[in-house]
């Protein structure tokens, strides 16, 4: 049931798109022989010359720095004294053997996975709650995806607020029921977990979008004909709406590992990566070595450690969404 | 007739931007955000008061923001900016990598002379080498200094002396602590990094603790560093749970509002309003003055902020003349009353209306006198939050005084080698 759910999702896709793009059809003519060799080349010219300025930027905007940055990491290179010598493996082995650094790079794991998963699942429960009809639905709607608009900055702003010791909102509450007052951002077992709280509560909104988006794609005769056939609810969930949603949730995970792996403004705002080295993360780190000490080489390859990181995780998710397609 | 209105329009337009070229100068000032700021805008008011023909661009940046953003710039010699603002420790590399208006040669070009009303403790900060004889490179913007602030009036209710050394202090927070409801004894900042670093300075030098010893080898792990630390935390004890996230405005407020005993590390700027019954409830009753003495003398931190002209300025006269006239007694007066801002020129600490405002004002000339400078080298940046970081995790309990110093003094070797 679900292959072909699949198919008859992606054809109608495919051909639309192949139908609007006249050119498609006349190389494809041209291929089976019908066009002569030089029109061929001259359309090759043609596509070269509309890709080549957007390349170009790319190159220059991404393929120089990122190659500048991987040389950099293998020299010693102060920018305030201009010093710059060839080191080898010097920053890495450094680095690696970093205790600020290790911590740094273990709060991003675990910051980056709770954050995924979490903001996964409620947005599919939530999406799963909206796909019913009740009143007021797009007046939640609305207010649902309100914190994904406002800048991090804000956030952050709104929320070190709430979460302050003696003035919060939080700790005024728990004070006021009889709880004791919990230490938010100052006490350094909890203090990560308050940042995750808040990007939850800041992208969870996002994720709902998107599964809602891939619900309302299903088409309701499904759940018709397995109701029909009398499936429970569950059934129809574990069975047909989940393994179906599967490429979103794959495509979300992947999206929210990348982007809260670089997490940098919130644990700037929040806590500055205090107390302690309790919420330090590499990117605050990249950061301070780059542009408060100006040791480029160090920064470059804490930069290229967090880059493989980010690139292994990405292979894992893409492979996954690949394998599932072919399937 | 078409051609003809172009040619009004072209000529019109080839006028109008010669004149603008000829008279309107755009002097842009990396500066700071805060009372800096401030003071920063009413002397920039002033001037254009004086000269309409000079526009402004004032960027009211964070300390971190500021050294970032001129360290880039004065290094690629872009010339964005035409003055900027310098923190003391990071003079050093300012002046040592050559991006600075040697103002020596500005003065005489000018025809004028640097007067001696300037600090001189102050002044030859900004001379490279550091004395008399260095050239001049930057002026003092703010004559800041820490200082040491207590509730005269709690200090009276429980019959408790002035404190002149640190012990005393930590008594006397114990008791306040302990006996007024809704105040803390102590409370300073606590943030990682900067923040706790400079509250901890003055109790780690009057310990007779130092950073570096004569061959420049760091010694933060002395026993008196050890003991400084321990008699820190031991102070903290007597402060807000939050301090580990407090910064500026949580003391500051906390101080105005009445709910801090001591406050063993103020800066000038925060006191502006300290006698203000629209803001402050403590009017008449805090006493400020240098900290207390331990084993040394009393040790103020140095916190003055340089004014300087990047060497690839291409507005360096419009620049000098802003320079002089920031940095003259009218403006620093000027400052002083409207933004709170200390000043580094001795008549100002002496004038009448100053006084008379902030009576409290000679503390600060007494600290700078008495002021200790941070160590100068090219890693301060990285020293301090290398520092200011672990003396952090001995605060919130994660490493013992001992290991935070010891690891503190290998971290420092390491950046230093």
């Amino acid at each position: 049931m679900p292959s072909t759910l699949r198919s008859s999702r992606d054809r109608p896709f495919l051909p639309k798109i192949k139908k609007s793009f006249t050119y498609h059809s006349t190389t494809n003519r041209g291929l089976t022989g019908m066009k002569s060799k030089g029109k061929m080349q001259g359309k090759a010219l043609f596509y070269w010359s509309i890709l080549l300025p957007a390349l170009i930027v790319m190159l220059w905007l991404t393929l120089y720095p990122m190659i500048t940055v991987f040389l950099t990491s293998f020299q010693n290179y102060n920018y305030i004294s201009g010093r710059r010598s060839w080191i080898g493996l010097g920053n890495y082995k450094n680095i690696l053997a970093d205790q600020v650094f290790l911590t740094s790079f273990k709060n991003t794991i675990v910051y980056c996975f709770s954050t995924t998963f979490l903001e996964v699942l409620l947005g599919t429960v939530l999406a799963l709650v909206f796909y019913g009809n009740f009143r007021g639905k797009s007046v939640f709607t609305i207010l649902l995806i309100l914190p994904m608009m406002l800048s991090t900055m804000v956030v952050s702003s709104v929320w070190k607020t709430l979460f302050h010791y003696d003035i919060g909102l939080l700790n005024t509450i728990l004070s006021r029921i009889g709880l004791v007052r919990v230490g938010w951002l100052i006490d350094p077992h909890i203090a990560l977990w308050s940042i995750v709280l808040v990007d939850v509560w800041q992208w969870t909104p996002f994720a709902f979008i998107v599964m809602q988006a891939g619900l309302l794609s299903i088409p309701q005769e499904v759940f018709e004909a397995s109701v029909v056939d009398g499936a429970s609810y569950q059934q129809r969930l574990l069975r047909i709406t989940l393994p179906i949603l599967k490429d979103q949730i794959l495509l979300l995970c992947l999206l929210r590992t990348i982007d809260t792996f670089k997490v940098f403004a919130k644990v700037f705002a929040l806590t500055g990566g205090g107390p302690g080295n309790a919420t330090e993360t590499t990117s605050l780190f990249v950061y301070r070595e780059a542009f408060q000490y100006f040791n480029l080489g160090r920064s470059s390859a804490a930069s290229m450690i967090t880059l493989a990181a980010v690139v292994l995780m990405s292979i894992f998710y893409l492979r996954k969404m690949l394998n599932s397609k072919e399937a | 007739m078409m051609k003809r209105t172009t040619m009004l329009l072209v000529s019109l337009c080839l006028v109008l931007s010669g004149v603008s070229a000829q008279k309107q100068v755009k002097l842009v000032i990396a500066g700071r955000d805060g009372d800096y700021g401030n003071a920063m805008q009413i002397a920039v008011d002033a001037y254009t008061a004086k000269n309409p023909n000079i526009k402004f661009d004032v960027l009211k940046l964070s300390g971190d923001d500021v050294y970032q953003k001129t360290v880039i710039d004065l290094k690629s010699g872009t010339g964005t900016y035409d003055l900027i603002l310098i923190d003391d420790p990071k003079a050093l590399q300012y002046q040592q990598a050559g991006w600075l208006t040697d103002l020596d040669a500005m003065f005489k070009k000018a025809g004028k002379t640097l007067d001696s009303d300037f600090i001189p403790t102050v002044i030859d900060l900004c001379r490279y080498p550091n004395n008399a004889k260095g050239k001049l490179y930057s002026l003092p913007f703010v004559g800041n200094v820490s200082l040491f602030a207590y509730r005269a009036d709690l200090f009276a209710k429980y019959g408790l002396a002035a404190p002149k050394t640190w012990d005393d202090v930590l008594s006397a927070a114990k008791i306040i602590s302990e006996k007024e409801s809704g105040v803390d004894g102590v409370s300073f900042r606590g943030v990682k990094g900067n923040p706790i670093l400079t509250a901890f300075l003055p109790i780690f030098w009057s310990f007779g603790a130092d950073f570096l010893d004569a061959s420049g080898n760091p010694i933060v792990n002395s026993p008196e560093a050890v003991k400084a630390l321990k008699f820190f935390l031991e102070l903290a004890k007597y402060g807000p749970k939050s301090t580990p996230m407090n910064n500026t405005a949580q003391v500051r407020d906390g101080l105005l509002a009445g709910t801090v005993g001591i406050a063993p590390e103020v800066w000038p700027a925060w006191l502006g309003k300290i006698d203000d019954p629209n803001e402050s409830k403590v009017v008449g009753k805090v006493k400020i003055t240098k900290h207390p003495a331990e084993v040394k003398k009393s040790s103020p931190m140095i916190g003055i902020w340089h004014v300087a002209i990047p060497a690839a300025s291409k507005n360096k006269d419009a620049a000098f003349d802003f320079l002089t006239f920031l940095t003259s007694k009218e403006t620093q007066k000027l400052m002083v009353l409207k933004a709170g801002l200390p000043p580094s020129r001795v008549s100002v600490f002496e004038d009448k209306d100053v006084l008379g405002k902030y009576p409290w004002y000679p503390a600060i000339l007494d600290a700078l006198e008495n002021g200790v400078a941070r160590p100068r080298t090219l890693y301060w940046a990285e020293i301090e939050n290398t520092m200011g970081a672990l003396v952090q995790e001995a605060l919130i309990g994660q490493k013992t005084p001992e290991q935070a110093l010891n690891e503190a003094n290998a971290k420092l070797a390491e950046i230093l080698k």
